[in-house]
């Protein structure tokens, strides 16, 4: 072995470190003697250094630095710090050691009768401080958005301590703007504040090991950027912060949440720095950071009984479980909505009593298991369960994306929770530390429930050993991938690589065409998408796929968690589980078939006024022929008589010359009333109508969402009773609602029974290119 | 092997696209950044696709004075005519070929010198219409000067001799010290100290590596060595690594030079085939690997710690020292730089003795070196001179004098970094020292042409000497030959340090300003204060010779500078 490589232990401080041969050497050599300004000062040639965050120990050279700073004499220093490895590029710090140039006094070593003089005695370095100072200052913009936070700008309080007016320079001003990133949700970047330190480079690398930034081109070109060149929401970056506490002028700073104070809210309490960091999935931010986020962290306590949170409301914070036990479960009874037939007089009344039924649906889902906003899924059965410490968080997508609750959660013991809002729930999901322990929550204990709830893989298993080596696979090879809004999952020809199950938010299927994306499909939690590219190598699949590679493109419609199982091993698990794959190659098949007929009709039509109604969306229009119609409304009556006395159908509506668009379900090509539902309970059938599983919560997101008024929430009373207010003694029943819309029910001849009741051949339903043929035959 | 990487990925794609960039990191396991810092540091990379074939016109010294910028603006006009797409037209630093003027590149690969706009045009047709490029004629036979002591017999003699005499390292290191060799690359270090102290650094693992990154304006002497004795560099680096015990020596070289990379690779395979370099040097049991190095480009991969950086697969930025390259060299390693000529000429020293070398300077002066000689001159080009010539000898007796009907105005004798020395020299702007010592008393002028070229004399006039010497005659505006060569410090600055960064940008657009007619005396003492400050402060000496360009025609042409003055 080479003599200097040597590693050697050796004793400090009482304790045994292993070092190469000649940094122990460095370390044992006695102290050497210099005068800085004068002062003479004695000093030991190299001492041991660590890493304050990683706790690695390295032998350090003494500069001039440290023992300017043991004599006592002032240096200015921008961009070195205590915990960094020098790199010396500010020059601030020059000094004067008798040598042709002058030297960086953080960079260099001390040696044995070095004379050493600062600014404080010596002009030619104080004129050049300066200089060096009034470049940076000339260019140097203040941040400009104001609801930012950032230390003090070092640069001015350094111009400041030269007696310098900060906000002066001889120099010209440069004329280029370099530019704002504002792609992180947490951090802004403005390279105009941007001296090129280079510490928040050295905090990314060295410090955090995270090795996301680096400077890029060249000269005064020169300047900080993330991965190669990306956006920085879009880049590797795990959002640690570190980068952002290290700026001493501003380029990096927090964003500030509107309204990320949770301290005044009723019930919070305060938790400090100090108190967060005992917690380990705080422990790999970065402390100004949670610093700069006091406000968006706090406190709850909850007796037990006491409810935290009811499906169906809004929130935008995620909880994590300090102590005790809570439950998990829906109120809403798992029924649909229904109504007794109206007849006569009382019949009247009954249509604004509805009530619920435990009919089963055509189309409807066999789910055995609602995927939740939470670490489990509840069993439909018997929707309850448990959540303790070690499930660590739930919420998170209420957080995320401001859905509504999608479950109810009451203290089962007393409990103890931190409510967390968005910029650090985003941290947390990003920092390697605690990504870690989420992600190990996830793969220890939610795979199992989250897979039951998808029924394409528990349907396939009746013996619960198959099942759980079923989960085995899945558990070994999936990776949890995190997306912000617009992240691309594959493009439209692609080559295949991963197949992916969606945890949490929603996933836009679409294909590229001529005049604009045709949205496919919206998959939301416990959708599985990107599995035909994959199965084009089976026998059943011969044929049926018609390009190679990805047949749609994927992107993240907002922040998505997705299991990813890499394409080797998605096939060994089609090998592996006949059942699986059969399932698989049928939906894969009517997938294709789907991309095909819809390729075939959007190539067809063309009329602007119809998209810009969004009819051309349409694929189920009920359209009234106002020539023929005598408004006698047994459209309406046969709805309601369909729909358990609900009608689902007002007749009013846009008109096209003689055509009355009534206003029902459009079915349209994409059915943005999809997206964000909480519990998952709103689906696509097989003619493409809309349905809503018994599950739904009733929180109204997809009446928002619908852009035709279409979708009504419906209210029913449940056995539950408290006080009635205006009636003191007496009870009322408690009014939940749940959504409707239309079904494309089937009547005796197999149309919708609106269609089918119109007595004068008025009603018809057709999909948007139809009506257009309609008009235009009429124009014509 | 990610520069050498990204470099297989532009010859494949054209640039370099982002997924190919991604692809590679996955693969190496280089984080993203970092292939991206390399890849948007080095001129030689394309981040964008090129946008039709690619013309690049010298920008510097030479070339400005003789039509560069009437060229471009020329092939500019074509490109329009041409239509988009169709050719890139671009500025490019000194390409080396400052004694055949103007230098172009095209499409990366192509290098013509001494065209004039006609021509030039038709090959860029040519470029832009795909079709195939013509080879420009240059002259491969051996050197005829004595650098080269293997006139009439077989190279490599130095490293037989060397071998059969059992190796004595001190008897080569004698030589080499009393042969006075310093360092031909600007710093003048002996190189009897560099070798000797690598040969006792701790440590086994060693470099010998040679710099042939000759890229400073003005400076083409070395490509002469590397083109027509390829061979003498080679035994050069072998004998350095033979006497310190380096395994392993790079040989980097500016990619700019395709027919001397071309030489070199033959005649690296003819000295492997000679068992000179090899697993088993000339049977002495010693290894030494020799490899190519092909520089991704940028002058500031001359400074031997840049030099270092982009070996090393990083940003080629200088670093600071100490540590010094002899000890922390490659890979923290010890290691030799040496220039190109410093290595062939102690191929000839270890042949021929201390003695002969030393000789052969004049006036006091010793040792012999190669010049390059440019601008106003009749006959530009690559000189063998004594050390002690005067700048009345180099100019007149061996570039031929100055072009017809004109007068010298200035010379530049360190290409762009010694700055600019004028005809005649008031002695008040002279070190005293300089003066009392070297000019008869009662001289009120010191005339240029009777200046001494040797190491000691010019420092001690507050000069630099370098390789490269550019004569401008009376034609010439020296503030804008300064601006253009701030402006070539600006281009070439790594950006690592503040005030060169900062710095040679803010003195461009000072100057920029001052002949637009908009300064007044205050700018020019900022320059000075300014130049002062980068001089003493910046890490490298890029950006502590920067400003001297400007602050010597501000201290010797006033007139050229009032000019400007006058019209604010």
């Amino acid at each position: 072995m080479n003599v200097a490589d040597e590693i050697v232990p050796l004793v400090l401080d009482g304790r045994v470190v292993k070092l190469e041969r000649s940094a122990v050497e460095l370390l044992k050599a006695p102290p050497v003697k210099l005068t800085i300004d004068g002062k003479e000062v004695e000093i030991q040639g190299a001492t041991l250094f660590k890493n304050p965050i990683t706790g690695e120990l390295k032998p350090k050279l003494t500069t001039i630095l440290d023992a300017a700073q043991k004599a006592g004499v002032f240096i200015p220093v921008l961009c070195h710090r205590e915990h960094m490895e020098p790199v010396a590029v500010c020059r601030f710090c020059a000094v004067d050691i008798g040598a042709r140039t002058l030297v960086a006094a953080c960079h260099r070593p001390v040696e044995d009768g070095m004379k050493v003089t600062t600014g404080a005695t010596n002009e030619k370095v104080k004129k050049s401080v300066k200089i060096l100072t009034e470049l940076l200052l000339v260019d140097n913009e203040i941040p400009r958005i104001v609801n930012r936070e950032y230390g003090d700008n070092e640069l001015r309080t350094i111009a400041k301590n030269l007696g310098m007016d900060p906000h002066a320079s001889r120099f010209p001003k440069s004329q280029v703007d370099r530019g704002t990133d504002d792609s992180s949700m947490i951090i802004s970047v403005d390279h105009n504040a941007c001296i090129l330190c280079d510490r928040c480079v050295r905090a990314c690398n060295e410090i955090r090991h995270n090795e996301v930034l680096g400077r890029m081109n060249k000269g005064f070109n020169a300047r900080i950027s993330f991965d190669l060149n990306d956006p920085m929401g879009q880049s590797s970056c795990v959002s640690c912060g570190e980068c952002m506490a290290s700026c001493p002028t501003g380029a990096l700073t927090n964003k500030k949440l509107v309204d990320s104070n949770l301290k005044d809210q009723p019930g919070a309490m305060p938790v400090t720095i100090e108190d967060l960091f005992t917690h380990e999935i705080f422990q790999g931010i970065s402390k100004p950071f949670m610093e700069w986020n006091q406000g968006a962290v706090v406190r709850r306590k909850f007796k037990q009984g006491e409810i935290i949170c009811n499906e169906g409301q809004a929130g935008s914070t995620a909880f994590i479980i300090e102590d005790g036990t809570l439950e998990i479960f829906l109120k809403s009874p798992l029924k649909h909505i229904e109504n007794k037939k109206s007849t006569g007089f009382l019949g009247l009344i009954s249509k604004f009593t509805s009530s619920l039924s435990s009919n089963s649906r055509k189309d409807e889902k066999t789910a055995r298991y609602i995927s939740i906003d939470a670490p489990v899924s509840l069993d439909i059965n018997n929707p309850i369960a448990e959540l303790n410490k070690q499930d660590v968080i739930f919420g998170e997508m209420t957080c995320m994306n401001n859905y509504p609750r999608s479950a109810t959660v009451r203290a089962k013991t007393d409990v103890t929770l931190l409510e967390i809002r968005m910029n650090v729930l985003y941290i947390l999901q990003r920092n390697k530390k605690s990504k870690s322990i989420l992600d190990n929550v996830y793969n220890l204990r939610s795979i199992s429930t989250h897979l039951l709830s998808i029924p394409l893989f528990s349907d396939q298993f009746t013996d619960p050993k198959e099942f759980s080596k079923f989960v085995d696979l899945v558990r070994k090879n999936a990776k949890l991938v995190r997306l912000n809004p617009g992240d691309v999952i594959f493009r439209q020809g692609d080559r295949e690589d991963n197949f992916y199950l969606v945890r949490v938010g929603f996933v836009k299927i679409f294909l590229s065409q001529p005049g604009g994306d045709h949205v496919l499909n919206y998959t939301g939690p416990g959708g599985i998408v990107g599995e035909i590219a994959l199965m084009s190598h089976l026998a059943e699949m011969e044929g049926k796929a018609f390009a190679a590679g990805r047949t749609a493109s994927a992107t993240a419609l907002d922040h998505v968690d997705l299991v990813s199982i890499h394409g080797e091993d998605f096939k060994l698990i089609l090998e592996s589980f006949p059942k699986i794959r059969e399932k698989m190659v049928a939906i894969a098949i009517e997938r294709l078939a789907n991309i095909q007929s819809q390729t075939k009709k959007v190539q067809h039509t063309n009329l602007n006024d119809f998209l810009k109604q969004g009819l051309m969306e349409a694929r189920s229009l009920l359209v009234l022929d106002l020539q023929k119609c005598t408004r006698c409304d047994e459209c309406t009556k046969a709805c309601a008589d369909t729909h358990q006395g609900v009608t689902r159908l007002v007749r009013e509506g846009l008109r096209f010359e003689n055509y009355l668009v009534a206003s029902s379900c459009r079915s349209c090509l994409d059915p943005y009333c999809m997206v964000g539902c909480p519990v998952d309970a709103i689906h696509r059938g097989k003619k493409r109508e809309m349905t809503i599983e018994n599950w739904c919560i009733g929180c109204g997101k997809c009446a928002q969402n619908c852009p035709y008024g279409n979708i009504n929430m419906q209210p029913f009373e449940t056995n539950e009773k408290i006080d009635d207010v205006l009636n003191p003694g007496f009870k009322v029943a408690v009014v939940q609602q749940k959504a409707t819309m239309c079904d494309l029910c089937e009547s005796i001849d197999g149309q919708p029974s609106c269609v089918y009741a119109c007595p004068h051949d008025a009603a018809h339903r057709m999909t948007g290119p139809e009506l257009i043929k309609k008009v235009e035959s009429y124009l014509a | 092997m990610i520069v050498q990487a990204l470099r297989e990925i532009q010859e494949r794609c054209g640039y370099l696209p982002h997924k190919e960039m991604k692809a590679l990191s996955t693969r190496t396991g280089v984080p993203m950044h970092r292939v991206h810092e390399v890849a948007s540091f080095y001129p030689m990379y394309r981040l964008e696709p090129p946008k039709g074939a690619s013309i690049r016109i010298c920008r510097d010294m030479a070339c400005h004075i003789h039509g560069a910028p009437e060229i471009t603006k020329g092939l500019e006009n074509l490109s329009n005519e041409l239509g988009p797409n169709k050719l890139e037209v671009c500025g490019i630093s000194c390409l080396g070929q400052c004694d055949a003027t103007v230098a172009v590149l095209i499409n990366d690969h192509h290098v013509y010198r001494g065209m004039d706009l006609n021509s030039l045009s038709a090959l860029a047709r040519k470029a832009a219409a795909n079709e195939d490029l013509p080879h420009q004629h240059c002259d491969n036979s051996p050197l005829p000067f004595k650098i080269n002591p293997y006139q009439n017999s077989e190279p490599y003699d130095a490293v037989r001799q060397f071998v059969a005499g059992g190796m004595d390292c001190n008897a080569l290191f004698k030589k080499l010290e009393v042969a006075v060799l310093r360092g031909m690359g600007g710093a003048g270090f002996p190189t009897f100290r560099k070798w000797s102290a690598v040969k006792g650094a701790v440590g086994k693992t060693k470099y010998i590596i040679c710099n042939a990154d000759e890229s400073e304006p003005g400076t083409f002497k070395d490509r002469e060595i590397l083109r027509r004795s390829p061979n003498l560099v080679i035994e050069g680096m072998v004998l350095a690594a033979l006497v310190t015990g380096a395994e392993q020596g790079y040989l980097y070289i500016r990619h700019e030079y395709p027919d001397e990379v071309k030489v070199i690779k033959e005649a690296l395979i003819t000295a492997a085939g000679l068992g000179i370099i090899g697993k088993n040097v000339l049977g002495t049991g010693q290894k030494f690997m020799l490899e190519l190095y092909i520089s991704p480009g940028g002058y500031v991969q001359g400074e031997e710690s840049a030099l270092l950086e982009a070996i090393e697969d990083r940003r080629g930025e200088p670093r600071n020292k100490p540590p010094f390259p002899v000890f922390e060299g490659l890979f923290g390693k010890p290691t030799v730089i040496n220039n190109v000529e410093t290595l062939a000429w102690a191929a000839g020293i270890a042949l021929n003795g201390g003695e002969w070398y030393r000789d052969m300077g004049i006036r006091g002066a010793t040792g012999m070196r190669i010049v390059s000689i440019s601008g106003d001159v009749q006959k530009p080009g690559v000189y063998e001179v004594p050390f002690g010539q005067t700048v009345k000898e180099l100019i007149f007796d061996t570039a031929g004098g100055l072009l017809q009907g004109h007068k010298l105005k200035a010379i530049a004798t360190s290409g762009p970094s010694g700055g600019f020395l004028p005809a005649l020299v008031p002695i008040d702007k002279l070190p005293p020292k300089f003066v009392q010592d070297k000019i008869p008393a009662g001289t009120k002028l010191f005339d240029i042409l009777d200046l001494q070229l040797d190491l000691n004399t010019v420092s001690q006039m507050g000069g630099m000497l370098g390789a490269a010497f550019i004569v401008y005659d009376d034609r010439r505006d020296m503030v804008d030959n300064a601006l253009n060569c701030v402006s070539f410090y600006r281009n070439e600055s790594c950006g690592k340090c503040v005030p060169c960064r900062t710095g040679s940008q803010k003195l461009v657009d000072i100057i920029t300003g001052l002949m637009a007619g908009k300064s007044n005396r205050t700018e020019l003492s900022l320059i000075n204060d300014l130049g002062e400050t980068m001089g003493i402060t910046s890490i490298c000496g890029l950006g502590q010779v920067a400003s001297n360009p400007i602050t010597s025609v501000i201290k010797f042409f006033p007139t050229d500078v009032e000019n400007y003055l006058k019209q604010s």
